[in-house]
Formats: structure tokens, sequence, C-alpha cells
């Protein structure tokens, strides 16, 4: 059955309306003029319109199969404001003959709503969509087909008349994606937009004659492709953080592969020898085509001579950096760190995770005086038969992985309380602290034992563990 | 080469033909350094008066320490701290439950420390071997259960291009069955370290600085001994300028004449 997909504004004025039946409006209208509906065209129409839109904002997301939505935050002073801003779009858009609705406001959801149901131009002064969206109906929350045919039902025909109902009767009968509508709309929830990002102009191809698979033809187009990308970034004085290898095959899917380095830099040989541990996990199937290469996060580095073969000149973007890279794009960027100082008494949050070449922190020494361990365990191991003269001394031996040990020399406690001001309150336990001990056996090993809880604390016994070695 | 063979060496040469075999083991550099430690007891009988740099140190441990491995770590970052004035240190794990606090507290640096997580053996040989020949490496620490010849010779070879130092520590992961130990080593200096009970000052309660028995087993080019040291500096801000962290505060028995577990009573 053929129904309309879209109707001009002359054939709206006579009644019609898409998702009619064709027969239906050829019989309301005998003269009507039809043409076949072209989803893709329109779809890649409007990815040639938010390209176009990048004019106003970086942050253009399209919303299928009709909007668009720009994300104009920090920009609206370039125009002198946001009205001025939709009226020189508005001039723009109605020069290229394109009929449209368009709003403003705080959120994605609220700003869709207005362009679709509210006022021409509306727009929304910050934090106040709220009043703007209670007349509109409830259509206006992008809702699905059926919970809008319900609110219908129910006769409530009012956005302002669902904000009015509890959240928690809201959800149990239209569903959480419905409540999640609402919240997107006014504010209370986060919405994801996907933006469209503007193609790189940081980009080389190679296109070849007869498709090719050998692993070593692959090596040597990698090479001369990265060559290609570098030669152009050197020109310009640039370099790149992020490299991205697409391998097009034949059958037409592409196969990725992507590179980080920790500085910005152009070397090919590097580059290319990044790819080559990767090279492998490429299936050429019956063939590769085309290679292309990307280059990302482009920034401006300073031309630097080539060195002459002089050892002791090295710095740290000829020796470590490559380092850093390799063994990043080797084993991940989790397996690689230097270890910062985070002010924090808990032991195992004392050390935070940086990456290895990113610009120092501002120094903040490390805490020499508190003894920590060298070795320090990620799950404190239990410790069994502990032995203490009173409760607040140290332990006279203990069972440690089967072993027995007799304390010979012993510090403590350190008391380490919870960090309560980062839970919620009622969590907040006396008991909840550690009491740290570092004891010496008669072998002369060093150990970090800790007790948590309390004694005489029914809701937390005493337990000892064991947290390091300090050899 | 040829000179070497070509002269007869003469009565009480000894002194140049030794210099001549070490510069032969260099790769014909005459530039190998050595790490002196500040004691002659110790000393004299390394090569060159001191640790020998640009070269590979096998550290291990005993008893349960062969898997927790807190003496040797303690230790090796003693060891590599001079050497962190003059580079970055690569230190390469197998478990990453090293405790940059912790080496802080003993005196080295954190902030010349880039911590490296492999997830088998010989990546963890291989990221040693790359990382030892790179520039601005000072040092490269890596924890692996055992290197065979091949693989310490590649170690050494790594070392040689820009005179890194090799820590390799000897430690076993958790749960596994042991390794066989292997046979030769192509390492410069062989450790095996124990915690030794702390001594505080009189009159003071607690903990001592932390004290370690170390037993060179092997040594190329130097005699083997066993000591007992003690980390200077650690645990306090006073920031004396020590020649090494490592104070030798006495020298052990012959470990060949000493029975199974003598060390311990004599300190």
């Amino acid at each position: 059955m053929r129904r309309l997909a879209g109707v001009s504004f002359e054939a709206a004025a006579l009644g019609l309306h898409p998702g009619q039946k064709a027969t239906d409006a050829l019989a309301l209208v005998p003269e009507l003029v039809t043409a076949e509906a072209e989803p893709e065209a329109d779809a890649a129409a409007l990815t040639a319109l938010a390209d176009w839109c990048v004019r106003f904002s970086p942050a253009v997301a399209i919303n299928a199969p009709d909007g668009l939505f720009l994300d104009v935050t920090g920009v609206d002073h370039l125009w002198d404001g946001e009205a001025r801003m939709l009226a020189d779009f508005r001039r723009r858009l109605a020069a290229n003959g394109l009929p449209f609705r368009c709003a403003i406001a705080d959120t994605p959801g609220a700003a869709w709503a207005l362009a679709h149901f509210g006022e021409e131009d509306a727009i929304a002064p910050p934090g106040g969509q709220a009043p703007l969206l209670e007349p509109l109906p409830p259509a206006a929350l992008r809702l699905e087909t059926e919970t809008w045919a319900q609110i219908e039902r129910l006769g409530l025909r009012k956005v302002g008349q669902l904000m009015a109902i509890p959240r928690g009767p809201f959800a149990r009968r239209f569903g959480r994606a419905a409540l999640a509508r609402l919240d997107q709309a006014l504010g209370r929830e986060r919405e994801a937009l996907t933006f469209r990002r503007p193609p790189t102009p940081w980009f080389a191809r190679l296109a070849f004659a007869e498709p090719i698979s050998a692993p070593e033809d692959m090596a040597r187009v990698t090479a001369d492709v990265t060559a290609r990308l570098c030669a152009r970034l050197e020109a310009q004085g640039q370099g790149a953080r992020r490299f991205e290898l697409a391998f097009h095959r034949v059958d037409g899917k592409a196969l990725p592969l992507a590179i980080g380095l920790s500085l910005p830099g152009r070397d090919a040989r590097r580059i290319a020898k990044l790819f080559a541990p990767r090279l492998e996990t490429v299936d050429p199937g019956f063939g590769i085509e085309v290679v292309t290469l990307t280059g990302h996060d482009v920034e401006p580095i300073s031309g630097r001579q080539a060195r002459l073969d002089n050892a002791r000149e090295a710095t740290v973007a000829e020796g470590l950096a490559p380092l850093v890279d390799r063994l990043v794009n080797r084993l991940g960027e989790a397996r690689v760190w230097r270890s910062v100082p985070v002010e924090s008494h808990v032991p195992e949050l004392a050390a935070g995770r940086a990456r290895p070449l990113a610009p120092p922190p501002p120094a903040r020494p490390w805490n020499r005086e508190a003894p920590r361990p060298a070795r320090l365990f990620r799950r404190p191991e239990p410790v069994e038969a502990v032995m203490a003269l009173t409760p607040d001394d140290p332990p006279t031996q203990f069972r440690w992985r089967g072993q027995l040990h007799r304390v010979r020399r012993a510090e403590g406690p350190e008391r380490i309380g919870e960090e309560w001001w980062k839970g919620a309150i009622e969590d907040v336990r006396v008991g909840h602290a550690r009491d740290y001990y570092r004891v010496e056996d008669e072998a002369g090993a060093r150990f970090w034992l800790f007790r948590a809880g309390l004694y005489g604390d029914p809701q937390t016994p005493p337990k000892w563990w064991m947290h390091g070695l300090f050899g | 080469m040829s000179d070497f063979r070509g002269q007869t060496p003469l009565k009480g040469s000894f002194a140049s033909m030794r210099a001549k075999i070490a510069s032969i083991e260099a790769g014909g550099r005459r530039d190998s350094e050595s790490l002196p430690f500040g004691d002659p007891r110790i000393d004299e009988r390394l090569p060159g008066g001191g640790l020998p740099l640009g070269r590979w140190h096998e550290i291990g441990g005993t008893g349960l320490e062969v898997e927790t491995a807190a003496a040797p770590t303690a230790f090796t970052a003693l060891l590599a701290a001079p050497l962190a004035r003059r580079g970055e240190v690569v230190w390469v794990l197998r478990r990453d439950d090293l405790c940059a606090n912790g080496l802080a507290g003993l005196g080295f640096p954190p902030q010349r420390l880039i911590q490296v997580c492999a997830r088998d053996e010989a990546e963890a040989l291989s990221v040693m071997e790359d990382a030892l020949s790179t520039v601005g490496v000072a040092a490269v620490v890596g924890e692996v259960e055992t290197a065979d010849l091949t693989a310490g010779r590649r170690l050494q070879l790594a070392c040689e291009k820009r005179r890194t130092t090799g820590f390799l520590i000897r430690r076993r992961p958790y749960g596994g069955p042991a390794k066989r130990e292997a046979t030769g080593s192509a390492a410069a200096t062989r450790w095996r370290i124990a915690s030794a009970p702390s001594e505080p000052p009189l009159g003071e309660f607690g903990l001592g600085a932390p004290r370690f028995e170390a037993v060179l087993e092997r040594c190329r080019g130097g005699r083997t001994g066993a000591w007992l040291f003690e980390a200077q500096n650690a645990y306090s801000w006073e920031k004396t300028d020590v020649a090494h962290p490592l104070r030798l505060v006495a020298e052990l028995g012959d470990r060949q004449l000493a029975p199974a577990q003598p060390l311990r009573r004599v300190a």
C-alpha cells in the first residue's frame, strides 16, 4: 500500500497529511502531483545541511529523519545574543528555500518540543523551559506511540499535567523511558547527542590497480601512506597525536587500526613501526584495494633539526616518547603509568595514575614521614591467630599464609579512618577505621598489619588483615 | 683483540691483563662505570670498585619472598635511587602491587618512575630490553621468574647500547609451579636479599632503619661475599646528603663456609 511520506504546505492546507493512503489523497485532490520518497537522498541532504550548520556551531547532531540539534553554548555572543543568531540562521536557511522551524532551550528535549509544538522561534530563557513546556501536548516529549496514546486516553492533554504527577506513580504507569524523556526536557537528566564530526583534513589515500593481500605488501603500503601524510604534516609544521589506518577490502568492508602518540609526531618510520605489529590482525579477505590514513588531534610542533648523530643531544622527544608510545600501543594505556600523589590518607588511594609523559601536576610532595610498605596488596589478606596483650597493643604473634610469625618489634597504631565526606552520611560508622601496625618478626621481615573494627562494638567485630610488606 | 693474543702476559702483569679482559667484555669500550657503595669492605670485591653500571644484575629473595619479593624490591629501589638522578627508571611488573609511597619513603623518587605491567614473562623481558636500549632511561627494573642464558645475553646487549643498568628481580607468580632455575646466567652480579632485624638507637621504641642481609652469590670479575646493609635516610624528611642510600653495617661470614642458617644469629 502506498502512503504519503511528506506533504507540501499547499497540500497540507487541502487537508492532506503524512501517513495518509495515496489513493485516499488522490480521491480528495485528483490533481495531486506525487513523487517517490527517497529516504537515502533525504538523509544525505540532511547530512549536507548538518555540515553547513558548522558555521553556527562546531557541535551539530543529526536527529533523524528531519531534525538537527546545534549546541550553541558559548557561541551566541558572536551574533550579539541568541535572538540575532536565530534570525541570521532563519534568514540564511530561507534564502536556500528550506521550510523549517527552530527553537533555543537549555536542553535538547525542550528545544525539540518547542520547535515542533511551540511558538515560532521560541527562545527559552536559561532555566525557564518548564513554563513554556506546560501548555504543549504530551507528544512534545518525544514519547513512544503507545505511551503517548495511553496518556491521551487518560485525558492528559498538556505536559503541565504530566509534570504535576509524582515521579513514582508516573514511572509505574507510563514506564521509565517516559520519565526519562520528561527529565531530559526539564534538564534533570543528561541526554547524549551524537555530534557529527567534520572529516579531518589530514587524510592520505592510496588506491591499487590490483587488490593486495600479502602481509609484506600491507606493511609496504602502510609505510607509503604514512610517509605521504607525514610529508604534508611536516610541510605545514604540524604533528598528530592519533593516527587511524583503514584497509578497504574488495567486498566493501573497512578494517580500521588506530595508534596513539604521547607527544604529537610526524616521524613516518616511527608511526609505521607502531602499526606493524597490528597488521597481522587484519584479514585481507579477497584483497585490499584502498588504504587510507587520517591524522587526528593535530597541533603545531616546532620543527626540530634532525640530530647530528650525537647520543647526548637526545631528548625526551627522541628517547622516552617513542618508548612510551611503543609500550602503550602494545600493552594498552592502562598498563603504562606514572604514580602521582593524591591527597588521601587511605593507603590504597594515596597514589593515582597519570600518563607517563603528561605534564607533571603542581608539585605535591610524597609523604615520607609515615612509613608505607614497598609492596601494597591490592586486597588485604586475612591474618589468623593474632595474639595481643591488650586491645590497643600491637600483636605479639600472628599467622599469615600458614606461617607463624613472632613479633620482635612493633610500631603503632596509626589510625586511618574512612573518608566519610565522600559517601552517604547514613553509612558512616565509628567502627569504620583501621589501626595500622608496623611489625618486625624474629627473622627481620617487616609487615604492615591492620585491625579493622573495634573491640566491644558488636556491629564491627575486630579482624586482622595484612596489607603490605616493607621488605 | 689481536694484540691480546699476540702478546704473552709478563709475570706479575695480572692487573693489565684484567683490564684487557674487562675491556673485551665491555665490547671494546673503556668507559665502564661503576657506582661505589662508599665502603672498601664491599667496593674492593666488586669489579671497578663498585656496582658495575651498563650491565644487569639479578636480585632474588628467600622463602616466601620468592613470591612477594618485598626485601628484593626495597633493596633494588635503594640500589637504583642514585641512578634515578640521571634519568628515568622503568619498572616492569607482573603484578601491580608496587607502592610508590613506600618507594618515596625509602628515598627513591617516584616522579622518575614509569611503571609498566606486562602480561607474561616473555613480554616482561622484551619490554625490559626495549626500555634498556632507550635514550633517557637510566635504569630498568624487571620482575621475572627466571632468565635463561639467551634472554640474559639479550638483556646484556640491550644494556650496552646506551650504558643503561638493568635490575632483574626474580619473582615467582602467585600460585604457579616453580620453574627450574636457569643454570647459567649472563648477569654481572647475582644477589640474594633477605630482611634483617633492625636495630633502633638505644632508648627508642619501634623499628629502626630497615636492614638487609645481602649475599653476593655471583660476581663477574669480582669476589662473592655477604654483608649487612642499612637503609640510610628512610622514612624521614631530613635530607642528609648521603653518598649511597645503603650503609654497610657489617661484613657477614663467608657464605661457602657458613652453615645453612647462620646469618640470622649474626644480625
